[in-house]
């Protein structure tokens, strides 16, 4: 068992991926794997992954981003409020993005300068986001999202047709969530920036040593990690269709359980948005077989838990610190 | 400055600003709403407060193990025993004595430390990754148990919300005190520091972190006895929420959440910061939404504070 387990220690991504198949099989043999119910899924995992960008890169850093569910609901609230005013749609984008990238900024760099966890800073950070939120809607937020960001992630929603390509049974979000996968990836393993957010996360002492400046790279994960959590905020927007400050609630354990079930190390250092990518997969489709076994919400919440611990237990273990010496 | 003096900044420099803080809080709330402050009222005051600091001080041990170290679970396991203490034994099997009901919640939570610590130290899955875990397990368990508020609370239990509620937080800290005269204590804070240091010098480390777990789920347990005196009821819902309020105010009173620093007391005295600041902008009567931002703000630039002031203890304050 050891020795079966041991390639999967040093390439977690690959038994993230195992489990997605087996899980797919699972499904299959259960008959929940019909064109509807995988489209929904994909679409589900989709919003979950885009809300875990910023984790994954925050959590490589040695991170972690409480403030994401405060920052979608702040994202999806001022969006329709701004829309329902009449504001046009690119400039709505426009300021929700800046003030997202301005939250997440004043969290990073003040966990990294006063070398505070950014555990406390990013619930207090997000704890005043909401609260002011609260404050300019009244609590009732209303408006909603223009009709072609409904359509881009709608479960029954199409590409094309494009001339000669015919169309494409998937809403826009499928493939933009593709390449995403593919500009993190690059971002991660070939940029510069890239390379000294793993080296900062692999060793935190040495890295300033390299001129990597702690404070600048954690500003930039943590922007990074809040514009994300905004643009899943304002997906959510045009897939529920009318505002709801709490709609990030379920996302604040979630795309923490996603980047650790793709095999990232909370210990920094270590990990890719492929894996998460494929970690929030694998958290839907536990979801969709738990729902589909009829159980009620308690008793899915509890088995979805207990299998995020296995799971973990399987990969994702850390060394033994007689191993570490 | 003289040797004893930066002795002492060493060694309560960490929850220094929290202490100043609740010296200001409390001048405030007293000033603001004297009746309530009151010495008659003292035991519904530090009833309200009780859960909240009992929950600051279950979080503190497994943050002193180090290493992430942490323990999220702790709101749902006060959720939980709440559920089976007042759902299943009081209303369910008719057991009111609080001769039972008070091992019993003690050794419930005493067995979710047990597992915590299980999967934290021995199976080594990373400690907030396995307490999220534990949290879904119990909060699960817990709204199947009771998925609507139920239930009445003896006479003994109520007391605890008003007369006696003091005692689950004295019982905390007698066994934190006893904790204190071992050697555990002194393996506890030397593995929170240095790990591998504490492994070569023949700590146990893995036995020594499955126990703090297990400390800070029977503090929890008496917490969610706490909880149950002040809500009167079983509710699934309250108890979560004191998770991350808890493990703030903790890292407000100076437990470093890197593990090997901070106290017990300083956790109590953040959690009564927290409690007090909540209590004090209260009081203004405004909507609860500023109160929350007020809040959020009070709580970064306190933590921002400290952190400044631990800075300033580490270039000037080191002893000689």
């Amino acid at each position: 068992m050891k020795q079966l387990l041991a390639p999967l220690r040093e390439h977690p991504v690959v038994g993230a991926v195992a489990i997605a198949v087996a899980l797919y099989f699972v499904m299959a043999s259960m008959g929940y794997a019909s064109a509807f119910s995988i489209r929904s899924m994909l679409v589900l995992a989709a919003l979950l992954a885009v809300a875990s960008v910023g984790q994954t890169l925050v959590i490589i850093i040695g991170g972690i981003d409480l403030s994401i569910p405060f920052v979608i609901g702040f994202a999806n609230v001022v969006a329709a409020t701004l829309t329902g005013d009449g504001m046009p749609f690119w400039q709505v984008c426009l300021i929700v993005g800046t003030l997202a990238i301005l939250i997440g900024a004043v969290s990073g760099s003040l966990s990294a300068w006063l070398k505070i966890h950014p555990l406390i800073v990013t619930l207090g950070i997000g704890t005043i986001v909401q609260g002011l939120v609260q404050l300019w809607t009244g609590g009732f937020p209303s408006g909603s999202a223009p009709a072609f960001v409904s359509q881009f992630v709608s479960i029954g929603g199409q590409i094309g047709p494009f001339g000669p390509i015919p169309v494409i049974p998937v809403p826009g979000l499928i493939p933009a969530v593709g390449l995403l996968m593919v500009a993190v990836t690059l971002l991660l393993a070939v940029t510069p920036l890239g390379r000294r957010l793993y080296a900062l996360g692999g060793n935190p002492t040495a890295a300033p040593y390299a001129l990597i400046s702690p404070i600048a790279m954690w500003t930039i994960a943590f922007a990074i990690s809040a514009f994300f959590a905004a643009v899943a905020g304002v997906l959510l927007l045009g897939f529920t269709g009318s505002a709801y400050g709490d709609v990030g609630q379920p996302y604040l354990f979630q795309t923490i359980a996603a980047v650790v079930v793709g095999g990232t190390s909370l210990m920094g250092g270590r990990g890719t948005y492929v894996g998460t990518v494929v970690g929030a997969i694998v958290l839907v489709q536990i979801r969709t077989i738990l729902i589909g076994q009829g159980l009620d919400e308690a008793l899915i919440q509890a088995a979805f838990g207990a299998i995020i611990i296995v799971l973990v237990s399987l990969y994702g273990r850390e060394p033994h610190v007689r191993n570490t010496i | 400055m003289s040797p004893a003096a930066s002795r002492f900044l060493h060694r309560f420099g960490g929850m220094g600003f929290s202490f100043v803080l609740l010296i200001v809080l409390l001048a405030v709330n007293v000033a603001l709403n004297p009746a309530r402050f009151a010495p008659h009222a003292w035991g519904t005051l530090i009833g309200l407060a009780a859960p909240l600091i009992a929950a600051a001080l279950a979080s503190t041990p497994p943050i002193l193990g180090g290493n992430g170290g942490i323990d999220v679970s702790v709101g749902p396991a006060m959720g939980f025993v709440n559920a089976i203490v007042v759902a299943v034994l009081i209303n369910g099997a008719g057991i009111d004595s609080p001769f039972i009901l008070v091992p019993v919640a003690i050794l419930v939570g005493a067995a979710i430390g047990l597992v915590n610590g299980f999967l934290a130290a021995v199976v080594r899955i990373q400690p907030i990754v396995a307490t999220l875990g534990t949290y879904l397990v119990l909060l699960g368990l817990t709204l199947a148990i009771v998925p609507s508020p139920t239930g009445t609370v003896p006479e003994w239990l109520r007391a605890l919300s008003g007369q006696y509620s003091i005692l689950p937080i004295l019982a905390i800290l007698a066994i934190w005190w006893g904790i204190q005269r071992f050697p555990y204590f002194h393996q506890l804070m030397a593995t929170g520091s240095d790990q591998r240091a504490a492994y070569t010098s023949g700590v146990n480390v893995t036995a020594i972190r499955i126990l703090a777990y297990v400390l800070g789920g029977m503090f929890a347990g008496l917490a969610g006895l706490s909880l149950s005196g002040l809500i009167g009821s079983a509710d699934a819902n309250v108890g979560p929420n004191f998770t991350l309020i808890a493990i703030s105010a903790a890292a407000l009173g100076g437990v470093s959440l890197v593990g090997g620093k901070g106290s017990l007391i300083g956790a109590m005295i953040g959690a009564i910061d927290v409690f007090l600041l909540q209590s004090a902008l209260t009081y203004f009567n405004v909507s609860t939404f500023v109160l929350q931002v007020a809040y959020g703000l009070v709580l970064v630039l306190a933590v921002s504070f400290a952190a400044l002031q631990e800075r300033f203890i580490a270039t000037r304050g080191r002893p000689s």
